[in-house]
């Protein structure tokens, strides 16, 4: 796994367990890790690329283009993060289509959630 | 005070207080004649006035105690005396500006004490919700370590408001997003209501969130703030009765690295460790510390404000 030899060996990104783990995921670690995050995010937005995870296609393609950023994504945050965000990014993607097609129709959409005091 | 100018002032102030002779000052004929003058006239007036019954009941009904001391200052209506005067005073019907004011303030001040009253008792019936038997329960007794590797049991809650989170310092964005969140709350609350409310934060992750970890991971975002940890069956019985769906693996190597799925409410607990009110994700800070400030303006029993280890 790519990550693991660099995540172990090369001492730049932050500091991680053996395992792929945060030592600590302190303020400034997340701070580091959502910076990297967002460069790789950006370099597929410039390609148009949703799914760098998910898809053999989409690996290989997220890889070719912007191997340079996951790398540094991987170096930067926990491998569990990377999966997390790389998830994540299509799950929004996806919902935020979702709620244009069902208001271009004319619906209305809330997600269910707790009422805001004065909503009651 | 001379006598000469005592008795001007006598007269002056019998002038302004009796109304009939202020009629008989505007009438021409009496134009002429002196306040001492009208001041007499206005005793015989009144003599006759207590003869005839009927005119002086019409007499007290207009003026009042006017008679011997008038202790409002403004216009009466026997000033109007012309036509004019009586038209110009009618032509706004019962209604001037003063009434007006009034009328809008009395309204806009039930209209208030009602509302307030109406979202007094929405509160409450949230609050009660979960007191006595047969209601849902959330919450419960738990025996966990703090991040200095205390104990700390649920009794430990009891005497102040508590906002409990459940949380793991391994989360990628949401849990450190709602912790900051918290410590804006709880700045907020204390503020204004002093120092009632425990900041807690529970961990789902046990095996990797020991006291020393959530120590380091907490004052980040707030001195203040309480990390409990314990075994996973503690830690489980406790998200159980806080009804916190997680899923930790149960066995996990040292270092190893997963995510932990967990609800993501804020549970607001009153004083006697009753669960109050859930606040979610989609409360702003600012709505949140409303919510929780007025649920402990509420509160009329004793609240503690010492700190626990103090």
């Amino acid at each position: 796994m790519g990550w693991f030899s660099s995540g172990s060996t090369d001492t730049s990104g932050v500091k991680k367990t053996e395992g792929g783990a945060f030592e600590s995921p302190s303020r400034s670690n997340r701070k580091q890790c959502y910076a990297a995050r967002d460069a790789f995010f950006e370099c597929l937005d410039k390609n148009q690329i949703l799914d760098s995870i998910n898809s053999k296609a989409g690996r290989e393609k997220s890889a070719s283009v912007c191997g340079e950023f996951d790398k540094e994504f991987e170096k930067n945050c926990a491998h569990s993060w990377v999966e997390y965000f790389k998830k994540q990014r299509v799950v929004n993607y996806q919902r935020e289509q979702t709620i244009k097609k069902i208001e271009a129709q004319g619906g209305e959409i809330s997600a269910p959630q707790l009422p805001l005091p004065g909503q009651k | 005070m001379s006598a000469p100018s005592r008795c001007i002032a006598a007269a002056a102030r019998g002038f302004k207080s009796i109304p009939v002779a202020r009629i008989s000052h505007r009438t021409i004929t009496s134009h002429t004649s002196t306040p001492a003058a009208s001041l007499r006239q206005a005793i015989g007036g009144n003599t006759t006035c207590l003869r005839a019954l009927q005119r002086a009941k019409e007499e007290s009904s207009k003026n009042g105690a006017g008679r011997i001391r008038n202790f409002t200052q403004s216009a009466s209506r026997s000033k109007l005396k012309t036509i004019d005067q009586i038209r110009a005073r009618n032509k706004g019907g019962p209604f001037n500006l003063t009434a007006a004011i009034l009328f809008v303030a009395a309204s806009a001040g039930l209209w208030a004490y009602f509302r307030h009253e109406k979202e007094r008792m929405a509160r409450k019936r949230i609050a009660e919700q979960t007191k006595g038997i047969g209601k849902p329960k959330v919450g419960g007794p738990f025996q966990l370590i703090d991040q200095d590797g205390r104990p700390f049991s649920s009794d430990d809650m009891l005497g102040k408001y508590a906002l409990v989170y459940f949380g793991f310092s391994h989360c990628p964005d949401i849990c450190p997003d709602e912790l900051d969140k918290m410590a804006l709350m709880y700045d907020k609350v204390v503020a204004e209501c002093g120092n009632v409310l425990l900041p807690i934060m529970i961990t789902c992750d046990p095996a990797r969130d020991k006291p020393s970890v959530l120590k380091e991971y907490l004052t980040e975002f707030h001195p203040n703030f309480i990390g409990l940890t314990g075994e996973y069956d503690n830690i489980k019985d406790t998200c159980k009765a806080y009804r916190v769906y997680f899923s930790t693996p149960n066995n996990v190597k040292p270092g190893q690295d997963y995510l932990v799925d967990h609800s993501i409410y804020f549970y607001l607990m009153d004083p006697e460790g009753d669960f109050v009110e859930a606040i979610g994700r989609n409360f702003t800070a600012d709505q949140a510390a409303k919510v929780i400030r007025d649920h402990i303006k509420d509160w009329e029993k004793p609240l503690k404000k010492e700190m626990r280890w103090q």
